[in-house]
């Protein structure tokens, strides 16, 4: 009786769970990405579309509203960038600048908003001042004092010379969004881009719709669905499952389960560098000798092929070589760690006790290595370095945390600070100096000072021509590279994924532009 | 019985008053702000005139009591104010999540009694033989596997080898419950199997069991109507604790599943220091426990009139 009891139990317990499944055949894998009714779907898997990272909507005068607005193709800029990170009209046809604060632009004809309105000069200055009125960090940049309007001709004054304003107005803050038509509950604005939001819920996702009278070509999918898959596991297998098409953000060990016929890869460096910040407060790090023994004491590319498995690029200095003022435009310490040892020795700094660790004047040569975990390669790097400098002769103390941003504010707590920052968001130079590296940057927590730098970023910002600019530009990271005041380990690779059908899903260096009018799907 | 409960209930306003205080206080302890972990997130260094007005907008430029007591006011009066991190309000994302919780709960409290009730029985009845051992080791290997593991395990083998699971949950279905639910239930039927079966074993070792089995009674029948019985307090109170933790999420299954629950987003508004959220969740921790054990107590009572509530017995 109680065989039978039981064998009943068991059974119902099977039933319940696998009855789940046989309910609803529809559900499975490639359920997403069929062509129902003739109609192309694409499903797009996406780690960084959520409130954490400022994106709730994808209204751009809201937070980073703006990058999910210009990823998902649902606004543009007035400007854009190529794959050299050069500033191109978009919705501008041309521009002049007039005078140092004045700049007249010209719109594109024929172009409209989802909405169905007419992007006109007077839109577009709706749009601008609804900016520059709510996002604070817009209306710092771009310093506007006063827009006019003329059918299709924009003009710009701005209260201060401001020589990147056209990269400014390339910030995904600057998508023009028809402000008449508003901004729906979900946070839904109405762009000029090649596909329209039709519902969008925080943290979730969203569904996009084709703009069947987009001005630039026509899109080639019907329907696309963006979903926030936060765990990179679950990204992972929902894309092997083939529930998504194509996913951004995979963790670089899931990489070889993609590494088949089935996939297709796209990546390219970005301008977030992993860097470590002196601190010229420390009497560790305010030595020069020492500075240039950590600089030559990092090796980077063992760094980047082995702990990062090739997934990132060695730096240089402060920009990627996908700027024309980055790469190897500038030249830094290399890896020599019997070089390091050389100038340790030579600045004094030796192993009296036999016990590994240099000391000097009986201080030992101690270095306390400030980061924070957020960002998986940070911890990694900490503890590469904390090895290879240990071989020269450094003590490496690692105070990985949540707290550094109240840490670092106290200079007698830290002698390296590593982070991870986007150092050119709209692809000019001046903005990684302005906020990292001058007396009054606000990043600037190990107070570095070189006066020839003041000079060099006070003739910036008032450099309009954009090849002066670059040679600043290289000026400049020869500069802080010289004195090894900061050293630049390794840029971020930017890498998406899809499957082999899936065409037109291109990388980009600034991170902008991810779903475009020519993204396709060709089932086989 | 209601001035009993009257009392519990009043008992939650102290309780409440503390823990907000304690969670308020730990979450500045903890160091950073919603302003600053925002800039880490997403890479952006902001000026400081960029950080003082959004710090000055969301109030974080007052000093800690002043934050608390203002907190606590729009509390008082209704309002659990909005998230520093999506701007949304915060009662209505909460109830907006809810649903999504409780048939978590719900399905994986039911599939856990389904699965730990029987084999606890079983293995008690067939103790030390080939099914008991065979239920001790699957318990046993159960307890040991973290609840991600199991879940991408399953995610593995029920939606890429047999897809017949979404591998993202695409709502508040039973398709899409089916994985997170049974991956909290292998965890918790690991547990609850050990307990059953030495709840079921220490009643079949009573005079009673004897005393029946002499008298001739079927074993079924004393299984079921006096052993099963008894060691009903003892699934009681399990579940009740299970409930509970439940009720208040589970943020790693939550997470792994995309599944839109209270759990999730308790951690990511510790993460982003959102703490207009952590403190709503924190309320809802404490009034599930508070209720849930005032409930438990109650059902005690049902089940067995000599207890008296307020733990004196008959």
């Amino acid at each position: 009786m109680i065989k039978r009891w039981m064998i009943l139990l068991m059974t119902a317990v099977l039933l319940t769970v696998s009855g789940c499944g046989s309910r609803s055949p529809e559900t499975g894998t490639d359920a997403v990405s069929e062509h129902a009714d003739g109609q192309k779907t694409f499903v797009f898997g996406d780690t960084t579309f959520n409130a954490e990272n400022g994106e709730p909507d994808i209204n751009p005068h809201n937070e980073n509203g703006g990058w999910a607005c210009i990823r998902y193709g649902v606004g543009e800029t007035l400007f854009r960038f190529n794959d050299a990170m050069e500033i191109k009209p978009w919705l501008a046809e041309s521009y002049e600048n007039v005078d140092e604060r004045t700049w007249v632009i010209r719109l594109r004809d024929g172009v409209t908003f989802t909405s169905g309105r007419k992007m006109d000069a007077a839109a577009v200055k709706e749009c601008l001042d609804a900016l520059v009125s709510t996002h604070v960090r817009a209306a710092g940049d771009l310093h506007i004092e006063e827009i006019t309007a003329e059918g299709q001709t924009l003009t710009i004054r701005t209260e201060i010379p401001v020589p990147a304003l056209l990269h400014y107005l390339a910030d995904p803050y600057g998508c023009i969004c028809d402000v008449q038509a508003g901004v729906s509950e979900e946070g839904i604005v109405q762009g000029t881009g090649p596909y329209r939001a039709v519902s969008l819920t925080t943290d979730t996702g969203m569904e996009l719709e084709k703009n069947e009278n987009y001005w630039n070509g026509k899109p080639k999918i019907d329907h696309i669905t963006i979903r926030t898959i936060s765990d990179g596991d679950t990204l992972t297998m929902a894309l092997q499952s083939g529930e998504i098409d194509a996913a951004y953000g995979l963790p670089y060990v899931s990489y070889p389960l993609f590494e088949t016929g089935d996939y297709t890869f796209t990546g390219c460096a970005t301008s977030r560098v992993f860097f470590g910040a002196m601190n010229y407060e420390s009497e560790i790090t305010s030595d020069p000798a020492v500075r240039k023994a950590i600089a030559m004491g990092i090796d980077k590319e063992g760094f980047v092929e082995t702990l990062l498995g090739g997934n990132g690029y060695p730096a240089v200095g402060v920009y990627p070589d996908t700027f024309s003022f980055g790469g190897d435009r500038v030249t830094a310490e290399t890896y020599d760690p019997e070089g390091a040892a050389q100038v340790l020795e030579e600045a004094g700094w030796t192993d009296t006790d036999g016990d590994g660790v240099r000391e000097k004047d009986g201080r030992p040569l101690v270095l306390r290595w400030l980061t924070y975990p957020s960002r998986q390669e940070q911890p990694l790097l900490a503890e590469f370095a904390q090895a290879t400098l240990g071989a020269i002769g450094f003590q490496v103390e690692i105070n990985n945390t949540a707290d550094h941003n109240r840490i670092r504010a106290d200079r007698s707590a830290w002698d390296i600070y590593v982070s991870a920052m986007v150092t050119a968001p709209t692809g000019d130079p001046e903005y990684f100096f302005t906020y990292h590296c001058l007396d009054d940057s606000p990043q600037n927590d190990g107070r570095y000072h070189n006066d020839h730098l003041e000079q060099l970023a006070d003739e910036m910002s008032r450099t309009f021509d954009e090849g002066r600019r670059e040679q600043l530009a290289v000026e400049m990271q020869q500069t802080i590279l010289n004195d090894n005041a900061y050293v630049f380990c390794s840029h971020l690779q930017m890498n998406m994924v899809a499957k082999a059908t899936v065409t037109g899903l291109t990388a980009h260096p600034c991170d902008y532009y991810e779903i475009t009018v020519d993204l396709d799907i060709n089932e086989t | 019985m209601g001035k009993y409960i009257l009392k519990r209930v009043l008992m939650l306003l102290p309780i409440l008053f503390g823990i907000t205080f304690l969670s308020f206080a730990m979450m500045r302890l903890a160091g950073s702000d919603v302003v600053m972990q925002q800039m880490d997130t997403t890479g952006m260094a902001f000026s400081q005139e960029v950080l003082d007005a959004r710090r000055a907008e969301l109030g974080l430029d007052q000093p800690f009591l002043v934050q608390y007591i203002s907190w606590l006011g729009d509390f008082l009066t209704g309002h659990l104010g909005v998230s520093y991190v999506s701007g949304e309000d915060v009662f209505a994302s909460f109830i907006s999540k809810l649903p999504a919780t409780l048939l978590l709960t719900v399905v994986s409290i039911v599939l856990t009694v389904l699965i730990s009730v029987p084999l606890g029985i079983l293995a008690a009845v067939r103790k030390n033989r080939w099914s008991d051992r065979l239920i001790r080791v699957c318990s046993f290997a159960g307890n040991s596997l973290p609840n991600f593991f199991v879940a991408l395990l399953f995610m593995y083998l029920f939606s890429i080898r047999f897809p017949i699971f979404p591998v993202i949950a695409g709502g508040t279905d039973l398709k899409s419950v089916a994985l997170p639910a049974l991956t909290l239930s292998v965890a918790m039927s690991s547990r609850y199997v050990r307990q059953v079966r030495a709840a079921v074993l220490d009643e079949l070792n009573k005079e009673y069991v004897q005393a029946a089995r002499a008298r001739g009674i079927r074993f079924s029948v004393t299984l079921w109507k006096s052993v099963f019985r008894s060691c009903l307090m003892t699934i009681l109170t399990l579940l009740a604790l299970s409930i509970g933790s439940l009720l208040g999420g589970t943020a790693i299954v939550e997470s792994v599943f995309m599944w839109d629950g209270v759990g999730k987003m308790a951690v990511d508004a510790i993460n982003m220091r959102d703490y207009p959220v952590i403190q709503a969740y924190v309320v809802w921790m404490a009034i599930i426990y508070v209720l849930v054990n005032l409930l438990t107590d109650i059902i005690y009572r049902l089940l067995d009139p000599r207890i008296r509530l307020g733990g004196k017995e008959a």
